[in-house]
Formats: C-alpha cells, structure tokens, sequence
C-alpha cells in the first residue's frame, strides 16, 4: 500500500500536469452528471456550445496568468494587471469608438503603451529596488483611477465591428482544420529533428513505435479539439490568440537563454548575477511581458464586451494569480509552466461555468473558488513532500 | 547503569531506494568525545538526521538505545528534551533577535502573568556567557551585532542552556578564526571534564585529533572503523576516510608562469553598514600568466571583499583601478568581469554558487548560455553534449545530467559551480576557499584541476583560510590583515608561521 502510494505521488509530482488534468476530468464529470436533462437530450455542460463558452471565459485570464506564471517564477507579483488591462481596455475604447481609429493603429497603440508601462513598472522593481508588491499595489491604485478619469466613469460603446472580431469572432470551420493540421506537421517535424540531434550526440532516445505513438496522441488531442469547437462555430479568435500565447511563451521558457534566466533569478539571484547574467534586465523583460499581456487582454475584453467600461478587469489580478498557484507555480519562485498556469486558469473557469449553470449563488461561487485554490495548493505540497 | 550513554546499531536509511547509510553503528560513552570522520556524501549528516529525529522512526530501520533504554522521538523537541542538542554547520539564529532571546529561543522564562520574564533571561544569559569566558557580551545586543564566531558560541550556550548530555557538533569551526576555533576546543574539553559527551564532526581532522577520544570512520554510508584516537594519526584517518593512501595531498605539477596579465591597483573597499568603515584599505597585486596566488589571512582580513570588488559585485562603496594586459578596464557588475575574462567561484556555495532547483547542467551552462542558441533558440542536444562533456571532466558524480544540483553532495556541488566558471574560458580565476565543507576526494580533483588551468596559462587568484592549503598550491602567497596586505611572499622556505604572524601584523619579529 505504502509502495504504491509512494510511486504515484511521485508520478504525480514528475507529470503535475497529469494531475492538473485528472483534477479537470473530476470538475467536467462532476458538472455533467448534475446538469444532466433527459428532456433536452443530455448533459448541458458537456456540450460543443458550452466547451467553446467555457475556453471564452478563460481567455482573458489565460492571457494574464501566461505572463504571471514568469513573474512569480522570477519571484515578484504583479498585482496592478486587472488595473492596467482596464486601462488599456479603455484606451482601445476611447481610440476605436470615439476617435475611429483603424484597428491596427488601435492595437500597435495599446501594445506599445502596455509593453511601455510594464517596461517602467519592471523598472522601479529591478533597478530602483522597490519590491514589487509595493509598485504593483500602487501601479493597481494609478491604473484604476486613469481608466476612472479617461472615461468619466461611463461606458464607451459601440466598438466597431473590426475591434468586436477580435473578442467575438470565430474561425471559419476549413481554417480551423487548417491550422490543425499545420501545427501537427510541426509538432510531428520538431519532434523527429529532436530525435536526429540526439541521436548525432549519442544521447539515449526513446524507440519509434513509442515516437509514433506519442504522435498519434497528440494528433488526436488536436483533432478532437477542432472538430468539438468547429461543431459549434469555429475556434473563437481570443481562444486561438490564447493558444499561440501559450506556444511562443513555452517556447521562450523552454528554450531560450532569456526563459532559463527567469527561472534561475526566481530560484537564487545571487548565484545568478554571480554566474555572470544580468538579472535586473531579466526582471525588467518579464515585466515588460506581463505589460504586453495587459495590452492583449485589455484588447479582447474591450472587444468582447463591444465597450470600454470603467470597471473592466476588476480583480483580474487575482483570479491571474489564483491560476498560476492553482496550476503548480512555487510561491518562492523558480517553478511554474504556462501551460500549467492555463490549466489552472480553465480549472476555474470550469468551476465558474458549472455553477453559474445549475445556478449556484455568486457568493456561493466565490467561497467554492476560495477554497478549490488553497485546496489545489494545498494538494501540491503534499504530493510533492514539501510538508513540514 | 548502561555502559553506553548513546548507542546507535546498525542504522540503514533509504532515499527512493537508494541506501544513504547502511547499518552504521556509533557509540558514544558519558563524558566521551567522539570524532565522527567521513568525505562528504559519506553519511554523517544522513546519520545525525535520523538521531535528532529529523527522519522520524519508521523512515529508518535499526535500534538507538538512549542510557540504555530505547529512544522512542517524534521530533527534534523529544531528542532535546532527552539531551542530545545538535548544533548545525549553518547558525541557526534569529538575527534580529537578542542573544538572550535566541540562547531562549522556545524556552522563554515567564512572569507568572504570561509575559517573558527578560530580567530573569538576561541574567541566566549573562551568566551563561561568563561560563563560556565572553563575559563581554552585552546579552540585549542583537545577535547580528557579534560575528560568526561569536554566533557560534552563543549557538552553544543554547545548547548548555537546553542542559544537554549529549553535544553533537556538525563542522562548527568552518566559519571560526584560528583564536575563535582555540576557544571553541577548550570549551568542549571543559564539557568532557564535567561529563558531557559529544559527537565531533569536522573535516579538519587536526580539531578532531586534538579533543576526541575515540574516532569513527564511515565511508559511502558504510561503517569502516571505531577506534581509540591514541592508537591513531590524522594520516591514518584520511586513508580510512577515502579508501586508499593519499600519498601527495598536493599533486604539485610544474607550470610556466609568464608575464603581468593582471592587476589591481589602490583598492579600498567600504563597509556597507558602517560606511565609515574600510574593509580593504588601499591593496596593490599583480598576477602572472600561469601564476597560482594564494590570499591568506584569517576571517575578516577583507580578502572576500576584495575578491568582490574585482569581480563587480561589492553592493558598498569601493574604489581602486583593475588593469588587464597593462590596460584599465571597467567592472561594475560580474557580467562585465565575466566579459574581460575574470571568473570568481565565490565562498558561500548556497548562497551565491548554486542555482538550487536547476539541474547540474543547467547550472554549468548558466554563464554561456547564449553558445548553444541557433536562430534564438537553445538547441538543447548541443547543450547536453556540452554538459555531459564538463560533467565527464571534472567527474561529478550525478545520477543524471538534469539532477537538481541542491541533491548532491558539497564536493560535487562545488565541481559544478568549478565548472561552471571555466565555461567562459578566464584568463583569470579567483577562488574564495575553493575547498569549503568539500571532501578529502573532491579536494584533492579540485587542486589538480588548478594545476591544470595554470599550465594553459590561467592566473589563479586563491583565497583560503587553510594555510597548508596555501602553502600547498600557491607559487606566491599575499599575506592580508585587516584590510591591508602585510606581505607578499615567494612560496620558497614559507612556513605556516611566517604566514600567520605576518597576517597578525607581526611580520617584524619574524624577519629579524
């Protein structure tokens, strides 16, 4: 019993992600049982309609969590992002609704001002020393009070059809297919030039049925994935905009010199100057990051809701954070994935969706969210041994 | 009456399968002192954990039998409770604390109203630290306010304090001064005489000769002796520590050495506290091709700042030029040194060596990371090469490349950090006790590969506090004390002594 239990806590600790998803399939299956209806011929939340709705919700917050899963691996916070995506929101709202901006001067507009505004904030962190909860704290105070000021507090509508595509739209079926297939040829392209390398150093790889078999997973993955979405309407574009984050930002922590300094300056700073790096640039480029992500989510929620409102990204910061904690990344620093940040982000976007559903209260709702975090947290110490 | 106050048989703890220690036994005497000997990795720790019960039973296998009962503790606080008080490598203070408030540290005296009765603490602490012959301690100062040494000895007077029969000390003289080290021996002899026992661990096998009666050797997590320290040398010790004879100790190998390719002129260095303060007061050096400089000097000479302020990374005020082939060049942060060819393997490996949750490779690629990049990309099968390339070199032992480095050993650890540094190719290295808390082993792989380095024609600067060390290495030794450099010897006819009185700034006796 005990040898047993050992193995899978360390199985669980190695592939956290398969845990993630085991926690998503108890969620999924949970809901759907209840929402089950005979009359309408089946579960309401397992439903092509519902999964499109549900990966909608999560969009918004995926994109901040992606960035946030880097701060907190450098070991900062950012708490002034559900502020700044307001402003930024408001500022598209303001160029697109009032002043009819095209959309691409809209958006090259609000990226710069994200990418500048985060690039400052990660300034006074790194170089002026002032820890990042207090910058952020304030940065949150500033940013809502400029998206107070900037819309005198009242709606801006209508968007324009344009800027409404970004938040609303959704791929026509054959492009989503497309793409699929695209992204599979990659996958399968990358993985066997992987393979070549390894083997041109002599390094152990795994057997080709094993290759091929992982393949035609991640192949089904993917197919299943289109065909569910584009048995609704399509992949919907802040989605697909979330997935190609979610690519370039593994990419950039995987396999780029800059990814691996944020993981070594979250996991010992000293060490990491001493080694020769310059860890106050690689704080300053995570913040700038989590600017841009700001300028993104600012955009999509500003399209999705057709209107710049003063509110708009309220307490987005902690929902970010929540998803990054939920998805495995170390409070200390120097852990964390994006995908498992976006996992964690769909994990509470799924608890949101079912209960709203079977009309659970909203204060209902938040206690149940409040406790699924700490739980989760709670869940990954123990699994991984980090008791005291 | 049980014949033994301790007695350890037979211990055998597993970590994923694997056996850290294997059946060791260890038994200490009332009023024993026993000598605990071991490369690093061999055990010691493992062993000391399962006693203070930081492994709790059932996580172990074997019988501790406590003056002859067995032990039965859940934790820490039981074993403290019996008497056995294990004082750490690493000081556990509260810095911010007062001595008294940390030597009572869980144990506060309180008034009958609840409330910490600190009359009663100061004058238990006081007195306490006038049976530990520092009647000076003003025991309401924070602790930060006295030095590591100091530290040290009130780590003690918690332990006399918790009114321990059995003393265990894990290398408390790795951070202590040869004055502070003296003390610290004649305490723990005064204990013995008032029938305290205690488990010595420490590298430096001199300490151990000089308190212990009995020594136990363990190697690779296996028992390999128990014998009377009378029967035996420090030599003998050193040949059961690693299995075989160390013949040469310093496997001296004859390098060339060139001409001026560094130097560094009018340094001073303040203190970042007390910026009144200066820690390197106006030190001039130069440094030949293929030349080995050893920096000796006892702790708090300022050798590790000024390692620092050549290296980039004084956080104070500091000032003084660096000049590489004649020509000043501009170091204000590592990066920049790194640029200009200067490497630095710093003294605190924990804190400022190792990348704790990276693997071994990751650790050694940090500072070249940007060689294995194509199109922006790491190519991670160039990579690993690399890495297994280094990790062959300079034989780490690792189970994987991509091993979390904080799982090895401190040998291994520091090969890794070694390696690490020689990754940009430096013309110059500097070395602050490159040896610290590393096995007899690893020691020995880490002078050959410095050696090595000098005949490519690298200028090693190498700072340590271990004088045989110095004399065993260096081509040339630079003698610090507080601040200043009191001497610049040709390592021709050097003793120990000529070294310490010249760092004691006695040098004119000497000559005469």
């Amino acid at each position: 019993m005990t040898f047993s239990s050992k193995d899978l806590r360390t199985f669980l600790s190695t592939y956290k992600i398969v845990a993630l998803l085991l926690i998503i399939a108890v969620i999924w299956t949970f809901f759907g049982v209840l929402t089950y209806d005979a009359d309408l011929g089946g579960s309401q939340f397992l439903t092509a309609r519902n999964f499109s709705n549900l990966l909608r919700q999560m969009a918004i917050t995926g994109m901040l969590a992606s960035a946030m899963v880097f701060v907190i691996v450098a070991g900062e916070i950012d708490l002034s992002v559900g502020s700044l995506l307001g402003l930024l929101g408001g500022i598209a709202a303001v160029l697109d609704v009032l002043y009819h901006w095209p959309l691409a001067g809209t958006i090259a507009v609000v990226i710069l001002l994200g990418i500048t505004v985060g690039t400052f904030v990660g300034w006074l962190t790194a170089y002026q020393g002032i820890p990042s909860f207090i910058v952020t704290l304030g940065g949150m105070l500033v940013f809502r009070g400029a998206v107070l000021g900037l819309t005198g507090g009242i709606t801006v509508a209508p968007a324009s059809e344009e800027l409404k595509y970004i938040g609303q739209g959704y791929l026509p079926g054959f492009m989503g297919n497309g793409l699929a297939v695209a992204l599979f040829l990659l996958l399968a392209v990358l993985a066997f030039r992987t393979r070549a390398g390894r083997e041109k150093h002599g390094l152990p790889v795994s057997s080709i049925p094993m290759e091929i078999a992982r393949l035609v997973a991640i192949g089904g993955v993917i197919l299943g994935f289109v065909l569910t979405l584009n048995s609704y309407q399509g992949v919907p574009v802040p989605v697909l905009i979330l997935l190609v984050i979610l690519g370039v930002f593994t990419v950039i922590g995987d396999k780029t010199v800059f990814g691996r300094r944020i993981y070594a300056v979250g996991s010992n700073l000293e060490a990491t100057r001493l080694s020769g790096v310059d860890v106050n640039l690689v704080k300053m480029m995570v913040f700038a990051m989590m600017g841009l992500m700001c300028a993104l989510a600012g955009l999509t929620t500003t399209a999705r809701l057709a209107a710049g409102t003063p509110s708009a990204g309220s307490g987005g910061e902690l929902d970010a954070i929540a998803s990054c904690f939920i998805g495995g990344t170390s409070m200390r620093g120097g852990i964390g994935t994006v995908i498992g940040a976006l996992v964690g982000a769909l994990i509470m976007a799924s608890l949101d969706n079912g209960m709203s559903m079977l009309g659970v209260e909203t204060f209902w709702q938040q206690i149940v969210k409040g406790v699924i975090l700490v739980l989760a947290v709670w869940m990954d110490i123990v699994s991984s041994g980090n008791t005291r | 009456m049980a014949d033994y106050l301790l007695e350890m048989r037979g211990i055998t703890k597993e970590f994923n399968g694997v056996k850290a220690i294997d059946g060791i036994d260890l038994v200490v005497r009332p009023g024993e002192c026993v000598g605990l000997c071991g490369e690093n990795g061999a055990g010691k720790s493992t062993l000391m954990k399962v006693l203070s019960a930081v492994y709790p039973p059932g996580s172990w296998s074997g019988t501790i039998l406590w003056e002859g009962k067995e032990l039965h503790a859940r934790n820490i606080r039981d074993t403290e409770e019996a008497g056995i008080v294990i004082i750490h490598q690493e000081l556990m203070m509260v810095p911010h604390l007062s001595v008294a408030e940390n030597i009572f540290l869980g144990s506060e005296p309180t008034t009958r109203a609840g409330f910490v009765d600190y009359d009663a603490m100061n004058a238990r602490a006081s007195e306490l630290m006038k049976q530990l012959k520092m009647p000076d301690i003003n025991v309401a100062l924070p602790v930060m306010a006295y030095s590591g040494g100091k530290q040290q000895l009130i780590e003690i007077a918690k332990a006399l304090n918790k009114n321990a029969k059995l003393l265990i000390l894990d290398e408390p003289t790795s951070a202590l001064t040869a004055a502070e080290t003296e003390t610290l021996l004649t305490l723990v002899k005064e204990f013995k005489a008032r029938g305290m026992a205690c488990v010595y661990i420490s590298h430096k096998l001199d300490e151990v000769a000089a308190i212990a009666d009995t020594v136990t050797v363990i190697r690779d997590g296996t028992h390999v002796a128990t014998r009377p320290m009378a029967e035996l040398d420090t030599n003998e010790i050193i040949t059961m520590m690693v299995g075989r004879e160390m013949k040469n100790l310093f496997p001296r190998e004859a390098h060339e050495i060139g001409e001026v390719i560094f130097a560094a002129k009018n340094v001073t260095v303040w203190d970042t506290t007390n910026t009144e303060r200066k820690l390197v007061d106006d030190v001039s050096f130069e440094l030949r091709r293929g030349e080995i400089l050893g920096v000796a000097g006892l702790v708090g000479a300022g050798r590790t700042e000024l390692a620092s302020h050549l290296f980039g990374c004084w956080k104070g005020r500091h000032q003084g030029a660096i000049l590489l082939d004649g020509e000043e060049v501009r170091v204000h942060a590592p990066r920049d040194a790194v640029r200009q060819g200067i490497s630095m393997v710093p003294e605190d490996r924990k804190r400022h060596g190792i990348v704790p949750l990276m693997g071994v490779g990751h650790n050694i690629t940090m500072s070249v990371l940007k060689r294995f990049t194509r199109r922006g990309l790491i190519d991670a099968e160039d990579e690993m090469a690399a890495i297994q390339g280094e990790i062959r070199r300079m034989r780490i032992k690792t189970a994987q490349p991509l091993l979390p480095i904080a799982s090895l050993s401190g040998g291994n650890q520091q090969k890794a950090v070694v390696a690490k540094m020689l990754m940009p190719n430096p013309r110059v290295l500097i070395l602050d006790e490159p040896t610290r808390g590393v096995d007899v082993g690893a020691k020995y792989e880490i002078y050959k590969l410095i050696f090595e380095l000098a005949k490519q024609g690298v200028a090693v600067l190498m700072i340590s506090s271990e004088l045989p060390e110095v004399l065993g290495i260096s081509d040339r030794v630079l003698v610090m004390g507080e601040g200043r450099l009191r001497g610049d010897f040709p390592n021709t006819g050097l003793s120990q002594e000529k070294i310490l009185a010249a760092a004691l700034g006695k040098q004119d006796q000497v000559a005469a």
